[in-house]
């Protein structure tokens, strides 16, 4: 659930904080990886059920959960095989998580009815019942207390619905599925919810939405604490919905002392790579649009990129061709830095399938969400309103720091392109959700966006919505306006252009 | 009118364990139709670490409403006790 602290949010983040713990105790060449038994007790204790049914299944599938916390694959359901299957393996400083991303774990997952329509309490038998004048294929009928939906019969339409007096029908619906913009979840053989790898975009909205803590995404913070441990260089290029994050009392600043007291050499803002990525869009918008490309879709989050890749493969080409600012930002560090180790921080999941792409693995070591950050903090026991201030190195500009919301990509290649062209207008075309990026893409293949910019966002709200945050939507994006307001650049032009004409070069696929 | 303090541990384990929820939670009162809104002025105050979940094996979010302790705080108890504390300060 986006914005609610729920037992689930509890869940995940204990089980973040677990696995990350082990990884800064464990010794590095004798590690016994029967540790994380003892781990599913810590974090379901007792003999009573707390959550579900049964103690025993809590306790199995948390374990599940620390495999994919450790980048590992669940394990099939109808055969044996230990807990500890795969770790001394994936307890290595080298990148160990593969596709998918998204997991259900079967026996957590309830098996919701997917699209149903139902009578609740509410119904009154009333006189009326005009539930059953307007159903076209007879389904509804009353009987001895209430009206009765045949589900054999119904063709979910939804008019017996919006006919009921008393509101008492309702539309039952897989919170998982309704939450998948890109209808990726079917069910399997028993009923339970399953994605559907080829429609997937993993931009992870299912793992927060699912009620039963059913859906978990794989992890990269053993894999990046090992590196820490064995005392690589790791630069963390984190994303500008950082700010707001991590508690009232936990400043920009803080964060980044926190972020260096885990280990880490230096912390860039991914803003700076937005920066990059606004003055080559708004140099491809002017260069292609019209002429070249009916319109031009943004490319920073990943999952609409995706979407539109796998949708509508026609507009394509359509999609700019700049790499992301995660990946631009993590060029420019390989370059200053070729023998150091990259971790993005971000409140993206999808972010994690973008970096096992061939162009982008040689630059992003790891993927990290906020969340998994805050399991490391919480197992480092940093206390972040004790640090002193640490400036983050790099900066980016206010246009930069807003590709946080919904609007501010858009919004940063708008002010370039008046920049640069101030007799150009733009239209522009937005969507917060896979849904309404479905949406755009198709009135965008008939002709109806053309000539304009496009921005897609896979999460409502744009970043700051995204899964792997802590905070409330409202919240963070009232502190990342107020973090962009300090910036000391206005728009991408007037960031340093030396550094970012370098990195510039270099973005250009 | 009376006024009722609410302090919110923002230490790193009750930030992870939900103390900005709580936050909002309280802020959300004002939002309740003026018929329900708590008759007081509610001021909250996000605090930095206790040490209790370090010293004293209590485990937060660790919350005070009008000096009273509540652990392991979650945004309906502590909903709860502010509409508590406002409708027994109205009394009083």
């Amino acid at each position: 659930m986006r914005g609610i602290f729920t037992p689930i949010t509890k869940i995940r983040r204990q089980v973040f904080t677990e696995v990350a713990r082990y990884a800064f105790e464990r010794d590095l060449d004798q590690t016994d990886f029967n540790h994380f038994y003892e781990s599913s007790y810590r974090i379901i204790p007792g003999e009573v059920a707390t959550y579900r049914d049964s103690v025993f299944k809590e306790r199995a599938i948390i374990r599940e959960r620390i495999r994919l916390a450790m980048g590992l694959p669940i394990r099939p359901s109808i055969t044996h095989q230990p807990l500890t299957n795969g770790m001394q393996e994936a307890a290595s400083a080298d990148k160990h998580l593969q596709l998918p991303l998204a997991n259900i774990i079967p026996f957590a997952c309830v098996a919701c009815p997917t699209d149903r329509f139902q009578v609740s309490d509410n119904c009154r038998k009333c006189l009326a019942h005009p539930c059953t004048s307007v159903c076209p294929v007879n389904a509804v009928s009353i009987g001895k207390n209430a009206a009765i939906i045949d589900q054999d019969k119904c063709i979910k339409c939804g008019r017996c619905k919006e006919a009921c007096p008393y509101h008492a029908i309702l539309r039952f619906g897989r919170p998982c599925a309704e939450a998948c913009g890109a209808r990726a979840i079917g069910s399997d053989e028993l009923g339970r919810a399953q994605i559907d790898e080829d429609k997937c975009v993993s931009c992870g909205l299912c793992i927060v939405a699912c009620p039963f803590a059913a859906i978990a995404d794989k992890s990269e913070i053993f894999q990046l604490i090992t590196a820490l441990r064995e005392g690589q260089t790791v630069f963390a290029a984190i994303a500008p919905s950082f700010v707001g994050q991590f508690g009232p009392l936990a400043t920009p600043g803080k964060i980044v002392a926190g972020i260096k007291k885990l280990g880490i050499e230096r912390v860039i803002e991914v803003g700076w790579g937005a920066d990059v990525g606004s003055l080559h869009e708004a140099e491809e918008f002017l260069r292609e649009v019209p002429n070249k490309k009916p319109f031009l879709g943004t490319s920073c989050c990943t999952s609409w990129a995706m979407l539109a890749h796998k949708t509508q493969p026609g507009l394509s080409d359509c999609i700019a061709s700049t790499h992301t600012p995660m990946v631009a930002s993590a060029q420019q560090i390989k370059q200053e830095h070729p023998d150091a180790k990259v971790v993005f921080i971000g409140p993206c999941v999808s972010k994690k399938v973008e970096a096992l792409e061939e162009e982008v693995r040689p630059y992003v070591d790891y993927v990290i969400t906020f969340e998994e950050l805050m399991g490391l903090f919480a197992a480092k026991d940093i206390e972040l309103s004790d640090m002193d201030e640490v400036e983050l190195q790099s900066q980016a500009s206010r246009d930069g720091r807003n590709y946080a919301v919904a609007g501010g990509v858009a919004q940063a290649v708008v002010n370039v392109i008046r920049e640069l062209d101030p007799a150009r207008e733009v239209q522009v075309m937005k969507a917060d959700s896979l849904d309404d990026c479905r949406k755009m893409l198709a009135l965008a293949k008939a002709g109806k966006a053309d000539g304009c910019l496009l921005e897609g966002m896979a999460c409502p709200g744009g970043c700051v919505g995204g899964p792997g945050t802590l905070s409330q939507i409202p919240r963070a994006g009232k502190a990342v306006n107020a973090f962009a307001g300090a910036s000391p650049y206005e728009t991408a032009r007037d960031n340093d252009m030396q550094a970012l004409t370098t990195a510039f070069k270099n973005t250009q696929k | 009118m009376a006024k009722i303090s609410v302090e919110v541990c923002a230490g790193t384990h009750c930030v992870m364990m939900g103390s900005m929820n709580i936050i909002d939670a309280v802020h959300s009162l004002q939002e309740l139709h003026t018929a329900h809104k708590p008759a007081c002025e509610v001021e909250v105050v996000a605090i930095p670490c206790t040490l209790m979940c370090k010293h004293e094996e209590k485990e937060g979010p660790f919350v005070r409403v009008n000096g009273k302790l509540i652990e392991q705080a979650e945004s309906e108890a502590v909903m709860a006790a502010i509409m508590d504390a406002c409708i027994g300060g109205e009394t009083a």
